[in-house]
């Protein structure tokens, strides 16, 4: 199954969202959050998000989403370090963006399918 | 031309359309390759986004009118019936 890695400058903000996602998707989907600057405070951090990916990721692809600007630039430094072309840094809302994705991912759908679910979160009205 | 389906079920009066009861229903329509549209109190959703399905906003006990188009659209709306009734 598609792994989810959540970044966020927060780490109450994504863990918080990874039990969200991990409650709509069920058991099966591994949604890994990694909030946070070294330390715990706020900010992000290259290797928590390495991390996060490795342990996302099932053989099925990873995407990964981010909560603001310096998170996508802290994503793009460690997709760099990498050799594998199945993680993608997807852009999209991020609490709609998660769920959607963990859901689509625990239906066991591809990972191009996965992103395409997050990237729509961005037109969905909620009212 | 691809086989279409519609059918009317009720989601069980004490289970709303929201949250994991939804992700349950998607979950159930991505297994399938039909399209497959929800409709419930005039608005409609693509069955296959969770995010689509929760702004239904679908209370309990309310009617949902599905229809599918494709090749496995019985077998989906059959399967999704299923779902909504066993929903909990």
């Amino acid at each position: 199954m598609v792994g989810i890695v959540l970044v966020s400058h927060s780490p109450d903000l994504a863990r918080g969202l990874a039990d969200l996602a991990r409650q709509m998707a069920g058991p099966d989907v591994r949604v890994e959050p990694a909030g946070g600057a070294p330390g715990g405070g706020l900010g992000t951090d290259e290797d928590l998000v390495q991390r996060a990916i490795a342990n996302a990721d099932q053989g099925d692809g990873v995407i990964v989403l981010g909560d603001l600007g310096s998170a996508i630039l802290t994503v793009r430094h460690v997709l760099e370090r990498r050799r594998n072309g199945h993680v993608r840094l997807v852009d999209a809302p991020l609490v709609e963006g998660a769920v959607a994705a963990a859901v689509t991912a625990s239906a066991a759908r591809p990972v191009e399918e996965v992103a395409k679910a997050a990237e729509e979160a961005r037109g969905a009205g909620k009212l | 031309m691809p086989a279409s389906s519609e059918t009317l079920v009720r989601l069980p009066q004490d289970v709303d359309l929201h949250a994991r009861p939804a992700a349950d229903f998607v979950r159930c329509a991505l297994a399938f390759e039909a399209s497959i549209v929800v409709a419930a109190g005039g608005r409609e959703a693509d069955a296959k986004s969770l995010l689509a399905v929760l702004a239904l906003g679908a209370k309990g006990g309310s009617d949902l009118n599905l229809r599918a188009e494709g090749e496995d659209a019985a077998a989906a709306l059959e399967a999704l019936a299923g779902c909504v009734t066993g929903l909990a």
